[in-house]
């Protein structure tokens, strides 16, 4: 009891000391805040330019018939494509597109041209009629030839343009087919028809016509072969994150870690000032004392990352990026908040003891940090690592509990999919507090 | 109750020894020489005793082992007929610090300072409301309790950290410089204060580079050096000792040599 009333009393000392720290209240609260909100909206327009975030794109289809009708239900069925078709309720001409996709509103804007369905059809009709030495048909000035415009946002990356190019032209060569093989089931029993009474003359009888065997058109839909994609890296990720799923996450992981700063200088501080060993020399455990830390550490992250779910559930999704979603097990999420939260308590334990002063401490503290949330796959998505950053992003902490908040987030997870992400974590934890224990001991065999 | 009153009241009877020290060796790893070599110190209950010596003669290595901060290579320390070295635990009831640094937590109050320290020596409720409002008045704090110690002045600094070294009203109060950087206001007052502690019976173990104030403050002293001591005494005893000195001063450069000691 009185043990517990002495850690409550380090608790409340600490609290008041970190709530008076406007450097620390900054590295601890704003600068994730600010992180998350940066780098959450920076990748999710990367995202959308690379074409693995949801693209808009507008539709200009001044044709309003079949082909126009066509492109727009298999760009749909693609699932990834947000087609927008006018603005406030305007219909766009394409000098307003032009314009849109320049401010970045849309990645791209396809524009059907009228009469483009009227030109398919007869050129159809004339490739047809050609390719069975048939008569050439009389066409007018309006069935020439239409093209379909794409327009690009200019940073738009190539791969996807390619992408985008080329799942139109799928979809238009689809069409043309279609449209061919209309003609060709019209025209070549009256063809073949022709071309047998001219070779049998009156011995063919008049009812031949009408017993020609009918084609079914949709045989062009059939697939004969399939492109099954499978990844050789066990980085890959089958279902990838969002933006906010990647970065939220990420960057509280970032922001728990970076507590290790000012609870290292907060124990610098008590070494240099002495109020450690006045702290030694009272009637209570420094287990019990460091306890109290741990756990005024642990509030003020939770609170942290409350914030940081905060502004990916409410905040981002105002700014156009998609809702934090965070899987079905909040258990899980909360036992790997935990884990992460001691593992970068236990570090800064370890930092606060080891370094000597405080200049040390903040130095090595946030570039240690640093590299390890690059090897975490923090600032990077680790499936996107070369092959030897991959192996060694394995070993950092961050790596950890970014992993596991993804496997509940966005794999479906559970706590038992990430029990070994959590043992990792508590093991750190367990790692540093007792090397920093060593230390301190050793320290103190020769005076502090 | 008062975290000293656990102890039997015979050891602290008047004449008795507070501190006994006996044999005291501390050998730092790799240090070519001890820091310590058989120190042997007796102090009495209700006694201020000095502790002199140049930089490096082996003060703060032996404060930090009688305050339980520091093992010693050998010897023994008996605090309050306890030995301190076998149960320092028990000890530290019984001990108060005032290190040479402002050891307090900057970002606090002095009252928030004196209640977190009276919280972790066990003080609750009214018991430690009374002994913080006490410890206030006693610095001469008691109107600038709710500032942040870090907007206080050296004195008041210096002042403070008197306070938390006696928040647990100890037997034994372990004194490491408490007058260093201040004003002659500020150091008078400390000093009318320990004999204030003195007089209501703690023991005071007090080391110091101001010859006047020891020869002022302490009733027995001692001079270190090279980790024993050299010289032992009154204040009195020691200027008249052959030839003769005209102060502490005199005698303490007579000892220890006029060689810089960095």
């Amino acid at each position: 009891m009185n043990r517990m009333y002495k850690t409550a009393a380090t608790i409340l000392k600490e609290l008041l000391l970190l709530s008076r720290d406007r450097t620390g209240l900054l590295v601890l609260f704003v600068m994730p805040a600010l992180l998350v909100l940066v780098m959450t909206l920076v990748q999710e327009n990367v995202l959308k330019t690379m074409g693995e975030s949801n693209t808009r794109l507008l539709l200009i289809d001044n044709d309003r018939q079949q082909v126009g009708q066509t492109i727009e239900k298999k760009l749909l069925e693609s699932g990834a494509i947000e087609i927008i078709k006018s603005i406030n309720g305007k219909d766009v001409d394409e000098k307003k597109a032009l314009e849109r996709i320049l401010k970045g509103d849309f990645q791209l804007c396809v524009i059907i041209p009228e009469g483009t369905t009227k030109a398919v059809k007869t050129r159809a009709r004339q490739v047809v009629r050609e390719s069975l030495a048939m008569p050439e048909m009389p066409t007018e000035g309006s069935d020439r030839e239409r093209d379909i415009t794409v327009y690009f946002d200019p940073t738009v990356f190539g791969g996807f343009r390619s992408a985008v190019l080329s799942s139109l032209e799928l979809v238009i060569v689809g069409i043309e087919l279609n449209e061919k093989m209309n003609v060709l089931s019209e025209l070549l029993p009256e063809h073949i028809n022709g071309t047998i009474r001219k070779a049998m003359g009156p011995m063919l009888p008049e009812s031949f016509v009408s017993d020609m065997p009918g084609m079914r058109l949709d045989f062009g839909r059939d697939r004969l072969l399939r492109v099954a994609e499978r990844s050789a890296s066990k980085f890959y990720l089958e279902k990838k994150p969002t933006s906010v799923q990647q970065n939220v996450p990420a960057w509280a992981l970032f922001g728990i870690f970076f507590i290790a700063v000012p609870m290292a200088g907060a124990l610098i501080k008590e070494r240099h000032d002495e109020t450690l060993a006045r702290l030694l020399t009272l009637p209570v455990s420094f287990l019990s004392v460091m306890i109290g830390k741990i756990i005024a550490y642990v509030l003020v992250c939770l609170t942290q990352l409350g914030l940081i779910v905060f502004i990916g559930k409410v905040v981002l999704p105002l700014l156009g990026t998609p809702v934090l979603e965070m899987g079905s097990d909040p258990t899980a999420v909360i036992v790997i908040a935990l884990s992460a939260i001691l593992a970068a308590t236990g570090f800064g334990i370890l930092l606060g003891t080891a370094a000597g002063t405080y200049e040390q401490a903040s130095m090595v503290g946030p570039i240690s940090i640093v590299i390890a949330a690059a090897l975490g796959g923090i600032m990077v998505p680790v499936y996107a690592m070369p092959k030897i950053m991959q192996a060694i992003s394995v070993y950092s902490p961050l790596a950890w509990g970014h992993d596991a908040f993804l496997e509940i987030f966005v794999r479906g997870g559970s706590i038992r999919t990430v029990s070994g992400d959590i043992i990792a974590l508590l093991s750190f934890f367990v790692a540093t507090v007792l090397i920093a224990w060593m230390w301190f001991f050793l320290r103190r065999r020769d005076g502090l | 109750m008062k975290p000293s009153d656990s102890v039997n009241k015979n050891t602290a009877a008047a004449g008795e020894k507070a501190l006994v020290v006996q044999d005291l060796v501390k050998i730092y790893k790799d240090a070519s020489s001890p820091a310590l070599s058989g120190l042997n110190i007796a102090v009495h209950t209700g006694e201020i005793f000095g502790l002199l010596g140049p930089n490096g003669a082996g003060k703060t290595t032996a404060i930090s082992i009688l305050s339980t901060l520091l093992r010693p290579t050998r010897g023994s320390v008996c605090i309050c007929g306890i030995d301190a070295l076998k149960h320092p635990g028990r000890v530290k009831g019984l001990i108060g610090l005032v290190p040479q640094n402002i050891a307090l937590y900057s970002g606090l109050t002095a009252r928030e300072n004196l209640r977190y320290f009276g919280k972790i020596c066990g003080l609750k409720g009214d018991a430690l409301d009374d002994r913080v409002q006490a410890c206030l008045e006693l610095a001469g704090l008691g109107n600038k309790a709710d500032q942040r110690v870090s907007t206080y002045s050296g004195g008041m600094k210096r002042r403070a950290n008197l306070a938390v070294g006696i928040i647990n009203n100890p037997r034994l109060l372990f004194l490491d410089e408490p007058t260093v950087g201040i004003d002659a206001q500020s150091r008078n007052m400390i000093l009318e204060k320990l004999s204030l502690l003195k007089d209501n019976g703690t023991t005071l173990i007090y080391t110091t580079h101001y010859m006047d104030e020891a020869e002022q403050l302490c009733e027995r002293i001692a001079i270190m050096d090279e980790g024993r001591i050299i010289a032992e005494g009154t204040p009195k005893t020691l200027i008249d000792r052959p030839p003769g000195h005209s102060s502490l001063g005199g005698l303490f450069l007579a000892l220890t040599g006029k060689d810089l000691r960095d």
